[in-house]
């Protein structure tokens, strides 16, 4: 018993069992179970049927195009106005410590709840509505609109107070006698921002990234509630199959989206890794 | 070439620069040595253009730099933390300030290849900071500043987080590279050796203020103020009565022979190695205290209620504490002039 103890293979697996093996059975588990399900008749026989439907339905095509959409959209408006928001927080001003706490709130705020509020608020004859009316004005759709504007608006304005806690650790992170060294150098403060701060802050503004571009791209209830109806993703369409009882065809899709997800994971790792550091300084490798 | 001109710094209502005024000559390598809190830092923040002064001026090679941002100004700065770029190689981190001022690119080339070679990092360019030892890499933050040739060189206590061997090679290096460049430097620590040992002028300061200045030696042999006395080396504070260019010790004793005439009672700066002792079996003078330092032995003598250190030759009989022993002073002695303001922080 004693000899089997002291296996070092043994002693590895026992000290990465509580981590790895977390992961493998409530992350692995499902995850293999779905893959499972995806790839069999309702009679249990193998067969590529519920992928071949989720390519060749056109309903099924537009909803992936329309989740990688609903996905990247809003991380690419979250990211434009976190970064800005991310040193205007560092900046001493009147009132930082109450603009601090604000705007983290809609971290608070469930999505569902997110939605209900744009719908009230923004949509054609909801709240700003009636109040352009007064002034002989009216509100633009942008509620179940075609381009799908609520849902960006809404899922960003979900995931800027997220982003922005996370790029605004990464910036403070960085050590000030660097900024300090990069203006004694000649650096402006521009520069310095885009030839030091960002390359470095950039472990954190990609991880932000990943993170809302995930949560984004599997998230129901916003689009269901604030998207057009002829666009759907394939998180409220797998919704829409589970109630109905196409759990297989439900399952493909699951995976399909897993797979999307990877895909972009890589793509955006493949490109920051290319683009780092060196690309921002104008450096070459 | 640097004009120092009565700079002073308030936070509130708390002044923590007191009006500095400084002049130093081009190609001179002058030390800011002090305690911490002394205001040292703030001057070469001030300097740098990263805190502005409340009042006062800074003329840098004729030019009025202190409403300019620091990329304005013609400093570079070799910093504590090295404050490398960790995502550049060291050739891209030597080439930053460069590119930052437009440099033409084949004057870039030839200008690191030298602080390269100078730095002895010719080696070392590819690597990226975070590949090199702690002396490596202040030497690279220090290529960087010597490639910009600029009209001041500015040193933030650069030898202070390496070991204390390694510290005393590169302080060599640096005095060295110093003569090679020929740089107008300015040098901020709290390690009184490392001032002493690179400085053509040392300038004290404490409590906000610049407490005095000279070389190294002056200040070291010839200190104004008990202060500086106190923090340039060991020393001890003796209460005398001057009479011309005589001066009677707490002690019985032949009287001390002054530098300069004076009256009254004073104070003495007494380096430790110019009290000589003898054995003596009936003086009243008795040791209390040895301890072996190598090349020196320091002992603790209490005298007229005074406890005096004294250093000796590491070569000469050790002696024990109890053994009874006369003192003879060495040479002229220099007294004091009293100053609170300087003496108070």
């Amino acid at each position: 018993m004693t000899a089997l103890f002291n296996d070092r293979r043994l002693q590895l697996l026992l000290l990465l069992a509580p981590g790895v093996g977390y992961l493998l059975f409530f992350f692995g588990t499902p995850l293999f179970q779905a893959l499972r399900e995806s790839l069999v008749t309702d009679q249990g026989d193998f067969t590529l049927m519920w992928y071949q439907r989720a390519f060749s339905r056109p309903s099924m095509v537009r909803g992936l195009t329309t989740s990688l959409y609903y996905g990247l959209a809003p991380v690419f408006v979250s990211l434009a106005l976190s970064v800005p928001l991310s040193v205007l927080i560092r900046q001493s001003f009147i009132g930082r410590k109450l603009f601090n706490g604000l705007y983290k709130l809609p971290l608070a705020v469930p999505s569902l709840i997110a939605a209900l509020a744009v719908i009230i608020l923004a949509e054609q004859g909801g709240f700003l509505d009636r109040v352009l009316a007064h002034v002989g004005l009216s509100l633009p759709k942008i509620v179940r609109d075609d381009a799908g504007l609520g849902v960006i608006f809404t899922s960003a304005w979900k995931q800027v107070p997220f982003m922005t806690l996370i790029i605004t650790s990464a910036f403070a992170a960085i050590p000030e006698d660097l900024r300090l060294a990069a203006r004694a150098f000649g650096a402006s403060r521009l520069q310095t921002f885009l030839r030091v701060e960002v390359p470095l802050a950039m472990p954190g503004i990609s991880a932000a990234v990943l993170l809302t571009f995930i949560g984004s791209m599997g998230s129901y209830a916003i689009p269901d509630l604030v998207g057009p109806p002829s666009a759907r993703p394939l998180s409220v369409l797998m919704v829409e199959g589970f109630k109905n009882g196409k759990f297989h065809e439900v399952y493909a899709m699951g995976m399909i989206l897993s797979a999307f997800a990877i895909a972009v994971l890589i793509a955006y790792y493949t490109l920051t890794h290319r683009i780092g550091p060196q690309a921002v300084t104008g450096d070459e490798r | 070439m640097l004009d120092i001109q009565n700079i002073t710094k308030d936070y509130g209502p708390s002044r923590a620069l007191h009006p500095v005024s400084v002049s130093v000559d081009k190609g001179e390598f002058i030390t800011i040595l002090g305690p911490s809190g002394c205001g040292k830092s703030t001057l070469l923040r001030i300097l740098m253009g990263i805190s502005r002064p409340s009042s006062g001026e800074i003329h840098l090679a004729g030019k009025r730099i202190d409403p300019l941002p620091p990329e304005a100004r013609d400093i570079a700065m070799v910093f504590q933390s090295y404050a490398l770029f960790p995502h550049m190689s060291v050739e891209k981190n030597l080439g930053f300030g460069l590119r930052m001022k437009r440099v033409d690119k084949a004057e870039q080339k030839r200008r690191i290849a030298h602080a390269l070679e100078i730095c002895n990092l010719t080696a070392l360019s590819a690597r990226m900071p975070r590949q090199l030892s702690g002396g490596q890499q202040q030497r690279v933050a220090l290529a960087r500043a010597i490639v910009m040739q600029p009209s001041l060189m500015l040193f933030d206590e650069p030898l202070s987080n390496l070991d204390a061997k390694l510290r005393d090679s590169l302080r060599a290096e640096l005095v060295d590279l110093h003569r090679k460049v020929g740089a107008t430097s300015l040098y901020v620590t709290h390690d009184q050796a490392e001032a002493m040992a690179m400085s053509d002028r040392i300038l004290v300061m404490n409590g906000g203020r610049v407490v005095e200045s000279g070389s190294p030696v002056d200040l070291y042999r010839r200190p104004k103020h008990a202060f500086t006395a106190g923090f340039l080396g060991l020393t001890n504070l003796v209460p005398v009565r001057a009479h011309g260019l005589q001066a009677a010790l707490p002690w019985d004793g032949d009287p001390v022979l002054l530098t300069e005439e004076r009256n009254g009672i004073a104070r003495m700066a007494l380096r430790p190695e110019a009290i000589r002792l003898e054995k003596a079996h009936h003086s009243p003078a008795e040791v209390t205290s040895t301890t072996f330092l190598g090349s020196n032995v320091l002992h603790l003598v209490k005298v007229a209620g005074m406890e005096l250190k004294v250093t000796r030759s590491g070569t000469e009989p050790i002696l024990e504490p109890g053994a009874r022993v006369a003192i003879a002073i060495d040479g002229l002695q220099h007294l004091l002039v009293e100053s609170d303001s300087v003496e108070a922080a």
